[in-house]
C-alpha cells in the first residue's frame, strides 16, 4: 500500500469520513425513527429527531393487519427464483458470447445491447398482454418469468468471463471434455465473485419492484411485500406516515442483510468483471 | 447473405401497414341500453376490487350480503391507491377484470370509453343519491354504476383565531371570505390568510367551486368552455389571494395543511371530510373545539366540487345479477349507513344522512348540506388530461400573476386539440 | 424507476469497454452447436417477453393507437412519424428534454465524483471500519425511495427542514429548495447523488484493489508524492472502471423518472419534469403511440450519450 504515513495524518480523514457518514445515513436513521412515531408528530412542523413516545405501534398494526408471512414468502420466492435464473442463463449466454463463435453472434450481442437502453415504461402494457395471454396471471411464474433473464446480466457475465484465459478452452479440450462440460466444470467456478455481483443486484431489483407484481396480482395471495405495504400506507386523500416508515423498515431489512453477507464476494466480483 | 433478409423484413413491414386501419363507424358512440337483473337471491362468486381502507373494511360488511344471500360467495381484493389507475387500466386491456369494482369518479369517462363497464340497470333508483354524485356515473348520457360514497369540500377555518380577528358569523359570499382571510392576517397573527393550492395536480379541485358559484361550466355538450367571463371571474378571485399576500404562493412541495391549519398560520383551507380526523390528530386534545367548517361562500349559486368513489360492474362478468344485486344492496340506506359507522365513508344516499350517527354531528351535517349542491366535471375519457393543463395554467396565474384571460384561452385552445373523446 | 427492466430499477449495467476477445482459433467442432444450446433458454425467454413487446411498441409509435385500441392492434391508422413530430414540437416535451439535459450534464460528474472520492478515502485514508462506512454509503441505494421521499421533503422544507435550520446556523437564508423554480432542479440532483453515490463508489472501490500495490511502492521509492502518484498510476488503470459507471448513471439518469415522480410531480411550473415521467403520463392519458414514439426519442438519446461516452473514456489500448 502507500508508505506509511503519521498517525495524525489519518484522523482527520476518519472525521471527515464520519460527518459525511452521518449526513448520508441521516435521512435513513431518520425514516427509522419515524416508524416509532406517530401520524400527528409526523406531521408536526417543525420536524422532531426522537420521537416523543416511541411506540410499536405502527409495527403492529402492520404485522397485525398484513398476512405477512404469505407477502414475504412470496416475494423472498420469486426474489429467489429470479436471481437464480439470471445466474444460471445469464452466465450461459455471457459465456457463449465471450468465447465461443457461432453464427448468429454479432446480432444477438447487438439486439441484446440494444434493449438495454430502450425505456421500460413502453414495453410495460404489451408485456402484460403477454403474460395474461399466457394465463399467468394471478400467479408466481407470472411474477418471475419475464425477469427471468435479463441483458444487463449477459452483460456482467460477458464481461467477467471474457477477463478469463482462454488457455482454459484448450486445455478442456485437450483433456476431451464437452463444450458443455467445459462451461460447467471449467469456466463457472471460476465465476464466483461475477455471479455473488449479479445475484445481489438482481435480488435488489425484484425484491423492491413495485409495479409489475401490483399489475399481475389478481388476488391477495400473490402480493409481494412492497405491494402490501403500500396498501395501507398510501390512501386516497391522505398518507399514513408511520405505516410508510415502519413499512420501509421491513422491507429494507432483508435487502442489508444480503448485502452483509455477499459483501465480500460483491466487492471482489466488481475487480473482475473485466473492466480492467 | 444480408439482402433477401431486409427485403423480406421490408415486405413484412409493408404487409402490416398497409393492414391497419380503422373502422369507419364508431360503434361505441351511442348511449348504451342496459338490461335487466333476474330477481331472487344472488348465487355464486364474485370478485371485487377495493382501494385502500375500503378494501380492508368491505369483507366484514359484505358478510351481511352473503348472510342475506345463501350461495353467494364475495372476494374482496385490497389494491393499494399508488397506481390503481395503472392496475385498472392494464387488467382492462387484457381482459382480465373483477366482476365489481370501486372506481374512482374521475376514471368513470375512461373506463366506460374503453367499453368496460356495464349500464346501470334500470331497477336501481337514481334519485336515491345525491345528484351531482349520480352525475359522476353517468357518461355520454347513460350511468355505469352507483355512487358509493361522496365527498365534498368545504372551508375550514379557526374559529378561536376568527373570534380573534373579529368574525363572529361566518361569510356567505366571495368579498366575506376574502375579509376574512384578510382580518386573519392582520388581527389575529396568522401569516397568511389562507392555504389555496397554487397549482398542481388536482388544484382544479379548489379553483371549480368558485367557478361553478360564478355560472361558469366546462362543458357546453362535446364542446370545452374554459374562456367564459364567468370562469375568468372565478379564476381572477382566485388569483387575488395570491397577488393579495393572502395565500402562500410558494407552499413546500408535499407540505400537508395540518401543521400550519394547527399552529395557526394557515388559519383557513378548503379541504374534505377526511381532514377533520387529520388535523385533530395533529391538533391533540381539544383542538376539535378550536374549528369549524363552512359552505363554500356563494357569488351565484352554491356549489362545491363533489368526489367520493362509483361501484361499478364490468362487462366481463360472468354473474351478472348477483354483481348488480351486491351492487343495488351496498346502494340501500341502512347498509350506507352501517358502512359510514365501519368507515367514515360519507353515504352517496340521501336518505342515509338521517341517521343519528351523521344527523348529530354539526361539522358533518354542514357536509351533507354542500352535497346537495356538489357537482363534478363531466365524464369525458380526456378529462385528466384536460385538467393537467388546466392545472398548468392555474399554478402559472397564481405564481407568476399572468394574466388570466391568457391562460384560459390557452387552455381553451389545448383542450379543444384534446378533445372530449367522444 | 418502477418499470419491469430490471436494467431499469438497478444502476449498473450494460456495455463496458470491449474486453480483448480470445483470439478465433477455428471453430471447434461442436462449439457452435454447444454455443446455441447455452444461448437458447435466453433468447427464448428474451424473444418472448422483451423482444415482441419491443416490436410492438414499436409498431404502436407509428401508429395513432390509443388505449381503446390495445385490444385490436391493428385497427389503428398509420400514422408515419407524426408521433415523432408532435413529441418535439410540443413545449413541455422539450421542456422536459432541458430538465433532463441539466439533470445528466450536472448529475452524472457530480455522482461520479462524490464515488470517486469516496471510493478513494476509504481505500487509501483509512484502514479500519472499512464495511461500516461501505455499508454505510450503500444504504441509500437499497432503501425504497417513497419512504426516502418523505423524509427528503421534510428536510428541505423551507421554514423548519433540517438543511435551512442548518444553514442558518452559519447565517445563510435557505431557500424555499423544492418550491422554488431555480432551486427544485438543484435539490433532485442533490438527492439523486445521495441515493447513488454508493453503487459507483462500490465499483471504484474494486477497480482501486485492483491496482498493484507494488507499482505505488515503485513511484513512492522514486519520490512520487500523493497526487502524482493517483494522477499517473491509479487514474489511467480506472479508467475502463469509470467508463462503466459513467456509461451505468448517464443511462439511468437519462430515464430519471422516481424523483420528480415522488418529490414534485414535474413541478413547480414544469422545471423538474422529466422525459421519463412526461411519458409516463401520456400513457396514463392512453396516448399510447404519441408515448411510444417519446419512448423511443428518448432511447435515441441513450444511445448516442453512450456511444459518446464510449468515444470519450475509451481506455488507450
Amino acid at each position: 500500500m502507500l508508505r506509511p504515513r503519521s498517525r495524525y495524518g489519518r484522523w482527520w480523514i476518519y472525521l471527515v469520513l464520519t460527518i459525511a457518514l452521518v449526513l448520508v445515513i441521516a435521512p435513513f436513521a431518520w425514516m427509522v425513527l419515524g416508524s416509532f412515531k406517530g401520524q400527528g408528530e409526523l406531521l408536526r412542523n417543525p420536524p422532531t429527531w426522537w420521537p416523543e413516545a416511541p411506540s410499536l405501534d405502527n409495527y403492529t398494526q402492520l404485522f397485525a393487519r398484513l398476512d405477512f408471512g404469505t407477502y414475504f414468502t412470496n416475494s423472498v420466492v420469486v426474489a429467489v427464483a429470479v436471481t437464480a435464473g439470471n445466474l444460471l442463463f445469464c452466465s450461459m449466454l455471457g459465456y457463449a458470447l465471450a468465447m465461443l463463435e457461432f453464427p448468429g453472434k454479432r446480432v444477438l450481442l447487438t439486439i441484446v445491447l440494444g434493449t438495454l437502453m430502450i425505456p421500460g415504461v413502453v414495453t410495460f402494457v404489451p408485456l402484460f398482454v403477454i403474460v395474461a395471454n399466457a394465463g399467468l396471471i394471478d400467479t408466481l411464474p407470472g411474477l418471475i418469468l419475464p425477469f427471468l433473464v435479463t441483458p444487463f446480466g449477459v452483460f456482467l457475465m460477458r464481461q467477467f468471463i471474457s477477463g478469463l484465459p482462454p488457455d482454459l478452452l484448450d486445455a478442456g479440450r485437450v483433456d476431451g471434455a464437452s463444450e458443455l462440460g467445459i462451461f460447467g466444470r471449467i469456466i463457472l467456478p471460476l465465476c464466483g465473485p461475477a455471479l455473488a455481483t449479479l445475484g445481489i443486484l438482481t435480488f435488489l431489483g425484484s425484491w423492491n419492484n413495485f409495479l409489475w407484481p401490483l399489475v399481475v396480482a389478481q388476488t391477495e395471495k400473490t402480493y409481494t411485500l412492497p405491494v402490501a405495504l403500500a396498501l395501507y400506507s398510501t390512501g386516497q386523500n391522505n398518507t399514513q406516515y408511520g405505516l410508510l416508515m415502519a413499512g420501509a423498515c421491513v422491507v429494507v431489512l432483508p435487502l442489508l442483510i444480503v448485502f452483509l453477507v455477499f459483501q465480500r464476494h460483491f466487492i471482489e466480483g466488481i475487480a473482475t468483471t473485466g473492466i480492467k | 447473405m444480408r439482402t433477401p433478409a431486409i427485403a423480406a423484413l421490408t415486405m413484412a413491414a409493408a404487409l402490416v401497414v398497409t393492414g391497419c386501419g380503422r373502422p369507419a363507424d364508431n360503434p361505441s358512440a351511442a348511449p348504451q341500453s342496459a338490461s335487466t337483473v333476474a330477481s331472487g337471491p344472488a348465487t355464486g362468486d364474485l370478485t371485487v376490487w377495493a382501494m385502500g381502507a375500503e378494501g380492508e373494511k368491505l369483507p366484514d360488511l359484505v358478510k351481511d350480503f352473503e348472510a342475506a344471500n345463501p350461495g353467494v360467495k364475495v372476494t374482496v381484493t385490497a389494491i393499494p391507491w399508488s397506481a390503481a389507475h395503472d392496475k385498472f387500466t392494464t387488467a382492462i386491456t387484457a381482459q382480465k377484470t373483477p366482476d365489481i369494482a370501486m372506481i374512482g369518479t374521475t376514471w368513470m369517462g375512461e373506463f366506460a370509453g374503453l367499453g368496460a363497464l356495464d349500464p346501470t340497470p334500470a331497477a336501481i333508483d337514481k334519485s336515491a343519491f345525491f345528484p351531482g354524485a349520480w352525475g359522476t356515473t353517468e357518461v355520454g348520457g347513460t350511468s355505469y354504476g352507483i355512487p358509493w360514497y361522496v365527498e365534498t369540500r368545504l372551508v375550514y377555518y379557526r374559529t378561536d383565531l376568527a373570534e380573534k380577528a373579529g368574525i363572529t358569523t361566518p361569510p356567505t359570499d366571495w368579498d366575506g371570505l376574502k375579509a376574512m382571510a384578510k382580518a386573519m392576517q392582520e388581527k389575529a397573527g396568522s401569516k397568511w390568510g389562507i392555504n389555496l393550492q397554487p397549482g398542481g395536480t388536482g388544484s382544479w379541485q379548489s379553483v371549480m367551486p368558485f367557478a361553478w358559484s360564478n355560472g361558469a361550466q366546462l362543458n357546453n355538450g362535446d364542446q370545452w368552455t374554459f374562456d367564459s367571463p364567468q370562469m375568468s371571474e372565478a379564476l381572477k378571485y382566485y388569483q387575488s389571494y395570491f397577488t393579495d399576500g393572502l395565500a402562500n404562493k410558494s407552499p413546500a412541495p408535499g407540505a400537508t395543511v395540518e401543521p400550519t391549519f394547527v399552529d395557526g398560520s394557515e388559519p383557513m383551507f378548503i379541504s374534505g371530510p377526511w381532514e377533520m380526523s387529520a388535523v385533530e390528530k395533529v391538533g391533540g386534545k381539544g383542538f376539535a373545539d378550536k374549528y369549524s367548517v363552512m359552505p363554500m361562500p356563494v357569488k351565484e349559486k352554491s356549489a362545491s366540487f363533489v368526489g367520493g368513489s362509483n361501484l361499478g360492474v364490468f362487462k366481463t362478468t360472468k354473474n351478472r345479477d348477483a354483481a348488480w344485486k351486491l351492487v343495488q344492496w351496498l346502494g340501500q340506506p341502512d347498509v350506507q349507513a352501517k358502512w359510514y359507522g365501519m368507515s367514515t365513508d360519507l353515504p352517496s344516499v340521501t336518505s342515509a344522512w338521517q341517521d343519528p350517527a351523521l344527523a348529530s354531528d354539526k361539522k358533518l351535517a354542514t357536509f351533507g348540506k354542500q352535497l346537495e349542491t356538489a357537482v363534478a366535471p363531466p365524464s369525458f375519457a380526456t378529462w385528466e388530461q384536460v385538467a393537467a393543463k388546466f392545472d398548468a395554467e392555474i399554478e402559472k396565474v397564481t405564481k407568476t400573476g399572468s394574466d388570466v384571460d391568457t391562460s384560459l384561452k390557452t387552455v381553451q385552445s389545448q383542450a379543444t386539440s384534446i378533445g372530449t373523446g367522444s | 424507476m418502477s418499470a419491469p427492466t430490471l436494467a431499469a430499477t438497478v444502476q449498473l449495467p450494460p456495455a463496458a469497454s470491449s474486453p480483448k476477445l480470445p483470439r478465433k482459433r477455428g471453430s471447434h467442432p461442436g462449439e457452435g452447436r454447444a454455443a446455441w444450446i447455452l444461448a437458447i433458454p435466453f433468447t427464448l425467454l428474451f424473444l418472448a417477453f422483451t423482444v415482441w413487446p419491443v416490436i410492438q411498441s414499436l409498431f404502436m409509435s407509428f401508429t395513432d393507437t390509443k388505449q381503446k385500441d390495445l385490444r385490436t392492434p391493428f385497427a389503428v391508422n398509420f400514422t408515419g412519424l407524426q408521433n415523432y413530430g408532435r413529441a418535439l414540437s410540443d413545449p413541455v416535451f422539450v421542456k422536459a428534454a432541458a430538465n433532463t439535459a441539466y439533470f445528466v450534464v450536472v448529475g452524472v460528474p457530480l455522482t461520479l465524483g462524490v464515488a470517486l472520492l469516496a471510493a478513494v478515502a476509504l481505500d487509501k485514508g483509512i484502514t479500519r471500519f472499512r464495511a461500516v462506512y461501505r455499508l454505510g454509503f450503500y444504504t441509500p441505494v437499497i432503501t425504497s425511495i417513497v419512504a426516502v421521499a418523505v423524509v427528503w421533503r421534510f428536510l428541505l422544507q423551507p421554514d423548519s427542514g433540517l438543511v435551512n435550520t442548518v444553514l442558518s446556523w452559519v447565517g445563510i437564508a435557505g431557500p424555499n429548495w423544492l418550491g422554488d423554480v431555480q432551486w427544485s432542479m438543484p435539490s433532485l440532483i442533490l438527492m439523486a447523488t445521495w441515493r447513488n453515490f454508493g453503487t459507483g463508489m462500490i465499483i471504484f472501490l474494486a477497480g482501486l484493489q485492483a491496482v498493484p500495490a507494488s507499482l505505488h511502492e515503485a513511484a513512492a521509492i522514486d519520490g512520487a508524492s500523493g497526487w502524482q502518484r493517483f494522477w499517473h498510476i491509479t487514474f489511467p488503470l480506472l479508467r475502463p472502471t469509470l467508463l462503466f459507471v459513467s456509461v451505468t448513471t448517464a443511462i439511468g439518469y437519462l430515464q430519471f423518472f422516481e424523483e420528480p415522480f415522488v418529490m414534485t410531480q414535474g413541478g413547480p411550473l414544469n422545471s423538474t419534469i422529466s422525459l421519463s415521467m412526461y411519458t409516463y403520463n401520456q400513457f396514463g392519458y392512453g396516448n399510447y403511440g404519441l408515448a411510444a414514439a417519446m419512448s423511443y426519442l428518448i432511447f435515441i438519446v441513450i444511445a448516442v450519450v453512450t456511444a459518446l461516452q464510449f468515444r470519450l473514456l475509451r481506455e488507450n489500448t
